[in-house]
This record gives C-alpha cells, sequence and structure tokens, in this order.
C-alpha cells in the first residue's frame, strides 16, 4: 500500500526524520490560505500515488498566495498517468545546497533489507546508478539484525558528510531504517534529502509503501487516517465493476474471455491462448477457493463485455472445489443466461461432484448448455485453449 | 527416490483442529502421508481423525519423533508456528497459509537456515511424492510416480505439469510447490540442488510467472544440473508489472520481466516449453 508524500512525512516527523511544517489544501482557497500562513514562495505539489508528477506537471512554483492558488487550481486539474489530484500539498521553498538520495527496500535474491545511500539524488537517480554505480552505496542487512550508529555514519561519511553533519545524516539514516522495520514497509525512500544553505537537513520528498498482510498489526496507522485505499490508476467501468466485487480483473485487447482458476493459470493461460492464434479480453484470479457466488459474478464480466467472442474456463481444483465451481457456472447459467459460446475444462479437487451437478443441470435445462462445452482430464488443456480461439473466429 | 518427503517421513500438522487443517489432514492421510501428530496450543490431548494432537511442536517430536510439518494457519500466526519448528529441529515446514506479511516470512527464511529446516511456501500448494506421501492441497488425481521432478511458484501449473508427464507415461518423482508469495521460505536453485542428486530423477521441469528474483537466482545452478531442465515462464504476453520505486529498479535491476527470466534460464542450458505438451517432446528429445 502506498501512502501519499504527506501521510509519510507525518511518519517521517513522528520518527524524528526533520521535515518542514507544508499545509495540505484540497482546493485552490485553502492553497491560497496556506501559502499565506506559510510566508514566503512556496511550492505546490499534487498528491499522487505514483512517481513522476514532476515531469506530469504536478509541482508548480508560486511566488504569492495567489500565484499559489492558480497552481493549485491547475494541478488539480490534472490526470497524472490515469491517477486524478484531490489534494496538493503547499510547501515552504528551500534554499537547497545539496541533494542526496536515502532508500531501504528488500533484497529479495539475498534476504536480506537493504539501505541505499547516494550523494546525488534527484529524479535521475536510476540513471546514476547505472551510469555510475560507484556512487550508490548499500548496507545489507538481515531482518533479525541491529542497525548500529556507526553503521549510518559510515554511510554518511560515503555520501560526503563531515564533522557535525555525520551525526546529524547518520541518524536520519538509521531512523529511515527504524521506521521501515516499525511499519512493515516494502519501501522507505528520501529523494531528495537535502542540505540547505544554512545547513540544516530536511527531507523534501517522502515515499513509503507498506505491506497490505502486515496493516493488522499498525492500528495506529488507521487512527492517523491512512487506510487501506486502491492503487490502481484509471480503471475501466469493468474493472471498477470486478473490483467491487473482490476479483483481481484487468481489461486487455481481445476477443476471449478468460475464466481461469487461480493466479498461476490465469497468468500462464493468457500466454496459451496467443500462442495458438488467439486475443485474451482480460486477466482474472478467482483466488484460492472462490464461492459459486464469485465464479458467477466472473462469468457474468465476460458475457455482459460486447468484445467477449467466445469464454475460456479452467478450473484444476486444489483448495478450491469443482463442486463449487460447477454451482458458480450453473448460478449464472439459470440467473443471468449465456449469450456466447463457452468452452472449459474441469478437475481436481472434487470433480465426480462438479460432473455430477452439470449433469443433473443438463438434464433439467439442456436448453441452458447448448452453447457450454466442458472437458475433464481426458482433454489436454492446450485443446481446450485452441476450441477456445476457434470459437471466438466464428 | 523422491525429495524432501516419502512415505516414512514422520509428518506433523500445524493447526491440526482447524477446519482446513482437518479437512486436509483426511485427506493426505488417505493418500497415505505419515502424519504422526497434530498441534493446537491449548488443545494437547485431543485427537483428530485419530491423530494425537499436542501443545507445542517440541512435544510432538519428543513423543512421536516427527520431522516434518505442513502449516494450516492464519497467516499472522505463521511467523511463529515456522519459527516454532525450526527451534524444534525438523526438517521441513511447509506454509500452505498466503498473505504472511513479508518482515514475517525474512525473519522465518533466517531461523530456517540457522537450525537447517527447509521452510517451504508461503503460499504453496505443496509437495507430493506420488504414491508416498503428499503434504499440502493438491489434489492427487494428476499424479503417478515416476522419472521427472517438478518445481513450480503455482499450484495450479503444479497440477497442469503433473497431468502432462502422468498422461505421457514419464510420471513423477516429487512435486514441489515453491509458492505464490512475494517472499519465499525456499528458492528454486535450493531445489534443483535435492533433484540433482536423487538418483531416481531424471529431469527437472520447473515453472516461473512473471515478478520476483527466484527464477535469475536459479540461473547458475539450472548451468552445472548434471540433468536436463525444462522451464517455462507465466506472464510473456502480461503487460509489464510494476517497480518498486527507485530502490526497487536499484536492487533488482532489469530482473522480473519473463522475457528477462527466458533469456537467462535458455542462456543457462535450460529447455523452453512455451506449451505444457512441449515438455513431453523436449523430454524425448533430450533421449528420456
Amino acid at each position: 500500500m502506498r501512502l501519499y508524500e504527506h501521510e509519510a512525512k507525518s511518519l517521517f516527523a513522528k520518527a524524528g526524520i526533520p521535515v518542514k511544517e507544508e499545509i495540505l489544501a484540497a482546493t485552490p482557497r485553502e492553497a491560497g490560505q496556506a501559502a499565506e500562513k506559510l510566508g514566503g514562495p512556496v511550492a505546490v505539489k499534487a498528491q499522487v500515488l505514483i512517481g513522476g508528477r514532476g515531469k506530469a506537471g504536478g509541482i508548480k512554483l508560486a511566488e504569492t498566495p495567489e500565484e499559489a492558488a492558480r497552481a493549485a487550481e491547475e494541478i488539480l486539474a490534472l490526470k497524472i498517468r490515469g491517477y486524478d489530484v484531490e489534494k496538493v500539498l503547499v510547501a515552504p521553498r528551500l534554499d537547497i545546497a545539496d541533494e542526496y538520495y536515502l532508500g531501504v527496500t528488500i533484497d529479495r535474491i539475498n534476504y536480506k533489507l537493504v539501505v541505499i545511500a547516494c550523494s546525488q539524488g534527484g529524479v535521475d537517480i536510476e540513471e546514476t546508478a547505472r551510469k555510475n554505480p560507484e556512487k550508490i552505496h548499500r548496507l545489507s542487512l538481515g531482518i533479525d539484525e541491529p542497525f548500529y550508529p556507526f553503521q549510518g555514519m559510515a554511510l554518511a561519511k560515503k555520501l560526503g558528510a563531515s564533522g557535525g553533519d555525520l551525526r546529524t545524516v547518520g541518524s536520519i539514516i538509521a531512523r529511515l531504517y527504524g521506521l521501515y522495520k516499525k511499519y512493515d514497509a516494502k519501501l522507505v525512500e528520501i529523494n531528495p534529502l537535502v542540505r540547505l544553505a544554512d545547513g540544516q537537513y530536511v527531507a523534501a520528498d517522502a515515499r513509503m509503501n507498506l505491506d497490505d498482510d502486515a496493516l493488522f498489526r499498525h492500528k495506529d496507522l488507521a487512527e492517523m487516517g491512512i487506510e487501506k485505499r486502491h492503487e490502481e490508476g484509471e480503471m475501466t467501468p469493468r474493472e471498477q465493476q470486478a473490483q467491487g466485487w473482490g476479483i483481481p480483473y484487468l481489461d486487455l485487447d481481445g476477443n476471449i474471455g478468460m475464466f481461469p482458476g487461480g493466479a498461476g493459470f490465469g497468468i500462464m493461460g493468457n500466454d496459451f491462448v496467443e500462442h495458438f492464434g488467439g486475443q485474451p479480453a482480460n486477466f482474472m484470479d478467482s483466488g484460492g477457493g472462490p464461492k459459486p457466488e464469485r465464479l458467477a459474478q466472473m462469468l457474468v464480466l465476460l458475457d455482459e463485455n460486447p468484445d467477449v467472442k467466445a469464454i475460456f474456463g479452467a478450473r484444476f481444483g486444489g483448495i478450491s472445489r469443482c463442486d463449487d465451481f460447477a454451482k458458480g457456472v450453473i448460478m449464472f447459467l439459470t440467473e443471468h443466461g449465456l449469450s456466447k459460446p463457452m468452452v472449459m475444462r474441469m478437475t481436481g479437487n472434487m470433480w465426480q461432484e462438479g460432473v455430477r451437478l452439470f449433469e443433473e443441470a443438463k438434464k433439467e435445462h439442456p436448453e441452458l448448455f447448448e452453447q457450454v462445452e466442458i472437458h475433464g482430464i481426458e482433454t489436454p488443456i492446450e485443446e481446450v485453449a485452441q476450441r477456445a480461439v476457434e470459437l471466438a473466429k466464428g | 527416490m523422491s525429495i524432501l518427503v516419502n512415505n516414512k517421513t514422520r509428518v506433523l500438522v500445524q493447526g491440526i483442529t482447524g477446519g482446513s487443517g482437518s479437512f486436509h489432514t483426511k485427506r493426505m492421510l488417505d493418500y497415505g502421508t505419515n502424519i504422526v501428530a497434530g498441534t493446537s496450543p491449548g488443545k494437547g490431548g485431543q485427537e483428530v481423525h485419530g491423530v494425537p494432537v499436542f501443545d507445542t511442536v517440541a512435544e510432538a517430536v519428543e513423543e512421536t519423533g516427527v520431522e516434518a510439518s505442513v502449516l494450516f494457519l492464519p497467516a499472522q500466526f505463521v511467523r511463529d508456528a515456522a519459527i516454532e519448528a525450526a527451534y524444534a529441529g525438523l526438517k521441513l515446514a511447509v506454509v500452505v497459509p498466503e498473505h504472511i506479511p513479508i518482515h514475517d516470512m525474512l525473519k522465518v527464511r533466517e531461523a530456517a537456515v540457522r537450525h537447517g529446516t527447509r521452510v517451504i511456501g508461503g503460499n504453496t500448494a505443496g509437495i507430493i511424492s506420488p504414491g508416498e506421501a503428499n503434504l499440502g492441497i493438491i489434489p492427487d488425481i494428476a499424479f503417478k510416480k515416476g522419472r521427472v521432478g517438478t518445481v513450480s511458484r503455482s499450484g495450479s501449473i503444479t497440477y497442469y505439469v503433473a497431468d502432462t508427464l502422468t498422461r505421457t507415461g514419464y510420471g513423477e518423482t516429487t512435486c514441489v510447490g515453491l509458492g505464490g508469495d512475494p517472499i519465499l521460505g525456499s528458492t528454486f536453485d535450493e531445489i534443483l540442488d535435492l533433484f540433482d542428486a536423487d538418483n531416481e530423477t531424471e529431469a527437472v521441469v520447473m515453472v516461473g510467472e512473471i515478478g520476483g528474483v527466484y527464477e535469475e537466482r536459479a540461473a547458475e545452478r539450472v548451468s552445472r544440473m548434471s540433468k536436463p531442465v525444462v522451464f517455462m515462464i507465466g506472464g510473456i504476453t502480461a503487460p509489464p508489472g510494476k517497480r518498486m520505486g527507485h530502490a526497487g529498479a536499484i536492487v533488482e535491476g532489469e530482473m522480473g520481466t519473463a522475457g528477462h527470466k527466458v533469456e537467462v534460464l535458455e542462456e543457462a542450458g535450460g529447455h523452453w516449453a512455451r506449451t505444457f505438451q512441449d515438455i513431453p517432446r523436449i523430454l524425448q528429445e533430450q533421449g528420456l
């Protein structure tokens, strides 16, 4: 879960990482008032959950409160990579002497946490990493290892800090690392950490990405108004509908509706369809052990998509059960109805019961199954995928 | 021989009194898995499907000599339970639950390495040595004892690969689900080590997917395998995923795309199967 800059900065402030007083504004008028309160020139910054806002016009400088209000008006009208800008952060202009980069993330290959520091902060940090890898300094630590003050100072020294700044920058690094561990973060970044002309250090921007799966032990975040949010940019109406039902779903450009089991075959099934000359209309994941209602909803999404010419279903029951799968499909056929051909393969956990349910329903309402082909383990999945490609061609 | 588990392995179910713990204990027992104990703190002394329940893993070890465990617990209890298994000296812990906090898995990994415990998962379908033992939630319908080992991140893909190998007469020695979570207890290269040393495994099928770094980490091991490695990568046609900040890009570089994984594994001498049906064709080309 990504945090907004202003949220991350309030956590920074609590952790003792230096930040300036900045004011959140939802309207141009509020932005003008904020600039007035701060006094002097300001920067108005879009609050979005994605990087690259500066290049998209999401940061503007203003000399007066009137200019700040105008800047806010322009920024609040923006859409940055699909994100509506709902709020801006009004920040005092900084007299910058130097910019640094600090980040903490996970090195998954080596199962370590890694602190990354670079003496050249700013938007081109990844290019610096490629062209001047010697400017990137790292410290790897096991999750159970403590972070000692000397380690922070050693990194600060590599950044070029000296004298009293060694301790100052060292402690900012230590606090950032502490914050990372405290909140089960996947990523924290200060980019840039700036040294002001008067010698003070301040986090000019802040980025945090927390582990959704660990939110249960950070109740204080909810008290601060930091709650689970959807991170997707602009969604299609169908993606919004799927999200409302709690179904991971993405629209793609093709005409074969993909009705897979878990994410693993959800991903590979799309590859197969393309391999056999078809084009998937979507990516979808049923999650483990889906209930019949959810399976029926998945089919509704595909049936109501006019671009979908055929539906390809696959269920290899593991934690999920074929009887639930059959119930979901029958529920969809009965309550909603199918308007296009559908071919599917069902096997695995409780497959006999699934087959029995289908046979019973078919005997009672053969008309519902006119456009449905159901295969079992005897048919390789590739043949079912090829059949779906054929059906979509009409 | 199989790897990791066989019909002699003495198995513990952690969380045996819960709904899915009890349900899958029955399934695993029916398959012939040698389940000799369960744990559920506070419920020691009970029985589930005839299996004695203990309060702690250490007691289960002392009383029944368990060597391997499979975990059916809510995600927030996995850290403690898996580390308990490691401290008690189990050789293997199979973590079925998904959505385990990432920092918890790092702690589990550290304890596992320190105590010599192999942790598989989280979010794994489990491990099956066909005809011998089934640890986890794998439906046994597609599996048959044979000569190819499989290791995959996805459960459903494990089933499809076994389905293909069984149908074409190769069968499987052991099938390992690594798990779908971002931080895993074990990696492809570690499982390849075991398959390489197993004299009944004549080839290995490894299946990865877009995202993560474990396929890249395995490339060096693939290049040293004494037996053929057939690999598949899911997500060749998927739109590229999101990067995690600059730090993620600096640490992981171009790792993570399906194309990059295919490239490094082919370079290491792996054979790329585009579909499941390519697998038997490649095995035959390799003289199997």
